[in-house]
């Protein structure tokens, strides 16, 4: 008896530290900006009105804002499935084939995950340039040296389809690996006996290999969420910082639009709390929906 | 068994350790920041300087406050200068340390000088304007040259009473490679209609009229546009949001301005106006891939060291007039210095104000291209400069200052987008000139609905 009291007591002072900097970090500020969204304050003086939801009323009658949400969500929808799809597939390849030069593709897919979102910016601004940029320069070879450019960045309809394609680049390296950690720990024999009844490869991937991996994916379905939401804002900031008119606006960059460009903290904190409720929520509804009995092996 | 016991105690002893020193961690900056303001107090005083490093370098703030503080004895002036000014300031002014003086420009992205506006955070400056200049015999009121303490940029509230100390004025206009058109053998647009003659004679050669870096420079161009539209009362009701304003027949001839100009823009612009490749529309100039392009006189600096065409000279004119009747403008872009309210060293913060005014403070800006807008300026002018700041000579173009007046914040509703931004939509297609017009003046409504 004495001994688990003695132990619970350990635990708390192990814990403690943690508790305090969670609280101070992050219990206090979210609390902190659900409150702010009440007010209609600037960001500095003492000058805080009290307005109740009105900030929220004025948020849902904000187009800006709406678009900004319609390109949020386009973008995690697509970045989501595309980067899956693509960092499932090499992790497949990568961990169950034997191909030559396997850790050099690892390490080249894995390479865009360390570089900084501004590095990446350049890289794509240099790739998507109208007249001397890569992607225009190869697609002329179809279209003729006298078709108008392609704006990829200045196309209000593709800037969006741009950025997707700039985060998935992005991601798929990191993606890649947590896949390959998780398919590297399902047993060999499992494939042996697919083989022996005579299972493709394709077969034995979305038999074994998903089932068996699921947990992990579900895992990244969250980080996909949190990932797309914060990255999409770096992205943004340092590619095209909104323009052409607003087109490229996800929540947060009009967020900061609001809160500081616009001296509107408050209104800015309203985004934010919807933001919060929109991520939280979203993340545990693709939890629910893809909650499976997990598979033992 | 005992030795568990010692290295659960230690483990103990560690965690207790560990979770005080994060505490303490917190606890301390207050106390360091506090200690720091006292410290070089001894008789002496400490001015604390917050400014913005620009296209100008950050070398002339470090020389001018020694020259500060050479003039002032016993006074330390406490720098800070960094190219994103408002991130290295705000921590520290939100939790009440404010500097003494900050130089940081309105229309920046992080928008500080128009919070602190907004949220009424400003010393008035007028008992500045009536100090004498240290070490001259003028008041700094006679030392600025006429017209800058009468705009909406001095006076954001429009109220008679003067907030912003004007510094580093630039003239923006229309930049051009007149090696170019010298070449070709035309000639400088003095009205719209000579332009669009130009542009379709350019056209035929394969050169663009017009491109612009990014939609957030045709402030400059706008101002211009509508100040020559329809005259300085007409401008000044514009800036200030009358009703009915911008559906009046000078604003429509802008907005139709505007709306022709962009179908001459030269067709890869769109793709790089954004702030990280705004630069490879600067070189279209360069290149003459396109003729004109809406700039301030930084320009020439920040394109440096980029590749030209054979020949290339930097010319610069007015942008041309809208009406007839008046004449071609340039708007002149100004950087501001406020002393905020919050600052607990008012009366040093007020004398380096003056101090910026003085022949050996305009002396050291100079020498990087920074230009005061004091009297007597054009004479230390050299090279390139001289004919930009020429621009206003002999009354050939109207100057036009300060931007919209300052109001209460309006959630979700901004000039900067409604009326700037918008312009890459005009250029696209995206949208019409009559729903671009519409839009502002139901921003106009709003806004004017927050001034006091």
């Amino acid at each position: 008896m004495k001994h688990r009291k003695g132990r619970n007591g350990f635990i708390a002072v192990c814990v403690l530290p943690a508790v305090i900097l969670f609280i101070i970090f992050m219990i206090v500020p979210t609390i902190n900006v659900f409150k702010m969204s009440l007010y209609k304050w600037g960001g500095f003086s003492n000058n805080k009105t009290f307005v109740g939801l009105n900030n929220f009323k004025i948020l849902f009658e904000d187009p800006k804002f709406y678009r900004s949400f319609q390109n949020s969500v386009l973008l995690i929808v697509m970045v989501t499935i595309i980067t899956m799809v693509f960092s499932l597939v090499f992790a497949a390849i990568l961990s169950r084939e034997k191909i030559k030069g396997q850790n050099f593709f690892r390490i080249i897919f894995y390479i865009p995950n360390i570089l900084s979102v501004v590095v990446i910016s350049a890289i794509f601004s240099a790739i998507y340039d109208p007249s001397q940029g890569l992607l225009n320069s190869i697609l002329s070879i179809f279209r003729g040296a006298k078709a108008d450019p392609i704006l990829w960045l200045g196309n209000q309809k593709l800037v969006i389809y741009s950025l997707v394609i700039a985060m998935v680049w992005q991601a798929i390296g990191y993606y890649m690996v947590m896949y390959m950690a998780s398919m590297s720990s399902v047993p060999e024999s499992l494939y042996e006996s697919a083989n022996l009844e005579g299972a493709g490869r394709i077969h034995q991937f979305f038999n074994i290999t998903l089932p068996l991996i699921w947990t992990n994916i579900r895992t990244t379905l969250t980080f996909f969420i949190i990932s797309t939401i914060n990255l999409s804002f770096l992205f943004v900031k340092a590619m095209t910082g909104g323009k052409p008119d607003g087109a490229s606006e996800v929540f947060l960059s009009y967020m900061y639009g609001q809160a500081y460009t616009n001296s509107s903290y408050g209104y800015g904190m309203a985004i934010g709390v919807i933001v919060f409720l929109f991520s939280f929520g979203l993340a545990g509804l693709v939890n629910l929906a893809t909650k499976r009995e997990p598979l033992e092996f | 068994m005992k030795r568990k016991e010692v290295t659960r105690w230690l483990a103990l002893g560690l965690a207790a350790v560990m979770s005080t020193t994060i505490l303490a961690g917190c606890g301390n900056t207050d106390d360091s920041s506090k200690g720091g303001d006292d410290a070089k107090g001894d008789g002496g005083q400490v001015l604390k300087v917050a400014a913005f490093e620009g296209g100008y370098g950050a070398e002339l703030w470090s020389e001018v406050a020694k020259a500060f503080e050479e003039t002032h004895e016993g006074v330390t002036v406490e720098l800070q200068v960094d190219k994103k000014i408002e991130d290295k300031i705000t921590p520290a002014m939100k939790s009440g340390d404010y500097p003494d003086v900050i130089h940081c420009a309105t229309g920046r992205d992080a928008g500080l000088t128009e919070t602190i506006t907004k949220e009424k955070g400003l010393t008035c400056l007028d008992d500045v304007l009536d100090m004498t200049v240290p070490g001259e015999e003028v008041t700094v009121r006679e030392k600025i040259l006429p017209g800058f303490l009468d705009t909406l940029g001095t006076m954001p509230y429009n109220d008679g009473k003067t907030y912003y100390a004007p510094m580093f004025y630039s003239p923006c206009g229309l930049f051009y490679n007149a090696g170019l058109l010298k070449e070709k053998g035309w000639e400088v647009p003095k009205t719209w209609d000579e332009m669009w003659e130009l542009g379709d004679k350019a056209k035929a050669e394969g050169i663009s009229l017009f491109t612009y870096p990014h939609a957030g420079y045709f402030d400059a161009f706008i101002y211009a546009t509508l100040e020559s539209s329809g005259g300085a009362e007409f401008y000044n009701e514009c800036m200030t949001y009358k009703d009915g304003i911008w559906e009046s027949p000078e604003a429509t001839a802008v907005f139709e301005t505007i709306g022709k100009l962009a179908q001459y823009v030269e067709p890869t612009t769109l793709g790089n106006a954004n702030e990280e490749s705004f630069t490879k529309n600067q070189q279209l100039i360069l290149d003459n891939k396109a003729i004109f392009c809406p700039n301030g006189t930084w320009l020439p600096g920040e394109m440096a060291d980029a590749p030209r065409a054979e020949g290339f000279e930097w010319g610069f004119t007015a942008v041309p007039a809208v009406s007839d009747s008046q004449k071609p403008s340039s708007f002149t872009f100004f950087e501001q210095m406020w002393i905020p309210a919050e600052g607990k060293n008012q009366d040093l913060a007020k004398e380096w104000i003056a101090f910026m005014y003085s022949d050996k403070a305009a002396d050291i800006f100079a020498k990087s291209n920074a230009i005061q807008p004091i009297v007597g300026i054009s004479e230390k002018l050299t090279g390139d400069n001289k004919m930009f700041y020429s621009v206003y000579d002999n009354d050939a173009a109207v100057p036009v200052m300060g931007g919209f007046a300052s109001t209460n914040p309006v959630e979700g509703v901004s000039m900067n987008d409604t009326l700037f931004r918008a312009v890459d939509s005009i250029v696209s297609g995206d949208k019409t000139v009559a729903d671009w017009q519409k839009s502002v003046e139901e921003a106009s409504d709003k806004l004017r609905e927050a001034m006091e």
